[in-house]
């Protein structure tokens, strides 16, 4: 399929400005063959070269069900991604992958799906409420959880609208820092989990963003009555190769870009997380 | 083709290279040298490929060199370091192009240790006799009592430098001035892992990186793309990178994930005598005692190891 260490050329066919520090770059294949061949499960990511940059891990956040193009939301936090930021339409970036393993959806067939995101941290989940969407009678309800630091840092506004309005699921937000014109939520997202009556039987929580927002997630899930077996994280570390050659995403035993990037919790109660 | 020997530079540290200046270098062949021939596997900077970028259409062109290589005087430990290399560069995860051409092209001569070094522990850890090679040479005095242990090297005995004998194969008594303390060592270590000990000796550290660098066994490596300098092309790097480093475990955006000393120098310890064995089946320390012989502070592992091995009630 894609070589291991060669990325394959790719062109950027679309770029949305979700916010001002972050965009989503839809992009093809410049070979129809491999754009037709791929195929990706929600919660993978690939290795994008910017050329000249460098390569970095990013989530894919589009639909595993729309795979004429491919997604990437991603935040301008340092010189690959300020440089990608600066690509419009038409110009070609490098990919590699998909890489790491994905949330298992078949294992959650009839349960119920509670995501929570945090920022940027909503991409990989997107993708998996995509996934939700196109085959919902297979699930139960989905609720979707998201914070992020402040109302002009909402992403995916428009996802988000429509998802509102659709059966089955139920959508809330909270910002950190609210502005005067702020009608929603407040505070953290953890305080979002009162506000509705979650199932937790026959539920899974898919959790991803900031490793501090995990963290107490987890513990008031749990307070919920949550067990570790119903938790599926994607974490992110620094990444190289995405191949499990580099050594960088290591965390005790474990790879995040080969073990992961989603663990359970059961997973990640037995993983050094905190290693300082 | 290059033939790499042990040689002694003129700066005065021990290491393999071509012997292509008898003014400056000398033969080595007292003791394990200062530093492993892993950079003949696993270079400092190796380019892997070029991105011709004009007229905005990218050919993405690679680049890779196959030399063969004899390494001549490879000791057991270094040859223990290969195989547990090779774990992971030509194992499950699929091999990796550069790794294992460069492997494929080298024969292994190794040189049986006459004598105990300074820092070693190579009986704790089951390496010291030598695997994976093609010939070893072992010391007779005079001569050299040699023996194949692969197909590759059995031919090279047919030539006009070996002379068959019916004499036994010598074996030299190895007596390691340090130990290591094996039993149940991955599980102690993972039940210490908030020991007082990781602080305690990381308070020494200068985080040289002169540990890793040493090392035959460390991997760890970034990617850099450079660009050229005559035309827009970029050529991709892979460097040699150090977890002992602050901005190793440095995300975009400024987090770093270990941050302290002390975790730093734990992950060097568990990587080597804990995680590796745990997912490779073997462990990623081969008792060589470079890191010990190359550290500033002096900061040793099996001191580290064996105090939280002797809490542990494993006794010798």
């Amino acid at each position: 399929m894609i070589a291991p260490e060669t990325p394959l050329k790719a062109k950027i066919v679309d770029v949305a400005v979700e916010t001002s520090e972050i965009k989503t770059f839809a992009v093809r294949f410049i070979d129809p063959k491999v754009q037709k061949r791929f195929r990706f499960q929600p919660g993978k990511f690939m290795m994008v070269s910017i050329f000249g940059y460098g390569e970095i891990p990013i989530s894919i956040s589009s639909s595993p069900y729309k795979i004429d193009s491919i997604s990437f939301t991603v935040a301008n936090v340092g010189n690959a991604t300020n440089a990608m930021h600066r690509l419009s339409k038409g110009d070609e970036i490098g990919l590699r992958g998909p890489f790491g393993n994905s949330f298992p959806l078949q294992k959650f067939r009839k349960k119920n799906l509670i995501f929570i995101a945090g920022g940027c941290g909503f991409a990989p989940l997107r993708s998996t409420v995509f996934a939700f969407q196109e085959k919902k009678k297979e699930f139960g309800e989905a609720f979707i959880f998201f914070g992020c630091k402040s109302p002009k840092e909402l992403l995916f506004k428009q996802n988000l609208d429509q998802w509102e309005k659709e059966g089955k699921m139920h959508v809330l937000v909270t910002v950190d820092n609210p502005t005067p014109e702020w009608k929603g939520h407040s505070g953290v997202v953890t305080k979002l989990f009162d506000k509705i009556k979650m199932p937790v039987e026959n539920s899974v929580c898919l959790l991803c963003g900031p490793p501090i927002m995990i963290h107490f997630a987890l513990i008031e899930l749990q307070k919920l009555g949550f067990k570790e077996a119903q938790f599926f994280a994607s974490l992110e570390r620094r990444m190289h190769c995405g191949m499990g050659y580099c050594a960088h995403c290591n965390i005790g035993e474990k790879q995040v870009c080969t073990d992961g990037p989603v663990f359970t919790g059961t997973e990640l109660r037995k993983m050094p997380l905190r290693e300082d | 083709m290059q033939v790499l020997v042990p040689v002694r530079n003129r700066l005065g540290a021990t290491c393999f290279a071509e012997l292509d200046d008898p003014a400056e270098q000398e033969i080595f062949l007292d003791a394990r040298t200062d530093f492993s021939p892993k950079q003949f596997f696993l270079p400092h900077a190796e380019k892997m490929f070029r991105f011709g970028k004009s007229n905005f259409s990218c050919k993405i062109s690679q680049l890779s060199e196959k030399k063969p290589t004899v390494i001549f005087g490879i000791r057991p430990c270094d040859t223990h370091a290969l195989q547990a290399l090779d774990e992971l560069f030509i194992g499950s995860l699929g091999p990796d192009q550069y790794y294992s051409e460069r492997r494929k092209n080298a024969l292994l001569i190794a040189l049986q240790c006459a004598k105990e070094c300074d820092t070693g522990f190579c009986t704790s850890m089951g390496t010291s006799q030598a695997t994976g090679h093609d010939l070893l040479f072992i010391e007779r005095g005079s001569d050299f009592f040699v023996t194949a242990a692969s197909d590759r090297g059995k031919s090279l005995l047919d030539s006009k430098f070996f002379k068959q004998t019916k004499d036994a194969a010598p074996s030299p008594r190895i007596e390691c001035k340090k130990e290591l303390l094996t039993q149940n060592l991955e599980e102690n270590l993972l039940q210490n892992f908030e020991h007082g000990i990781w602080k305690q000796e990381a308070e020494k550290c200068l985080s040289c990186a002169n540990c890793t660098q040493s090392c035959p066994t460390c991997y760890c490596h970034y990617k850099d793309d450079e660009f050229e300098l005559d035309s827009m092309d970029s050529t991709r790097y892979r460097m040699q990178d150090s977890c002992q480093l602050l901005r190793f475990s440095q995300v975009a955006g400024g987090m770093i994930f270990r941050k302290s000393r002390a975790g730093r120098l734990r992950q060097f310890v568990l990587h080597k005598l804990c995680y590796y064995k745990k997912r490779f089946g073997t462990h990623l320390c081969v008792g060589c005692g470079r890191c010990i012989a190359a550290c500033p502070a002096k900061i040793d592992l099996t001191e580290i190891a064996n105090a939280i091995q002797k809490e542990a009630g494993v006794q010798k």
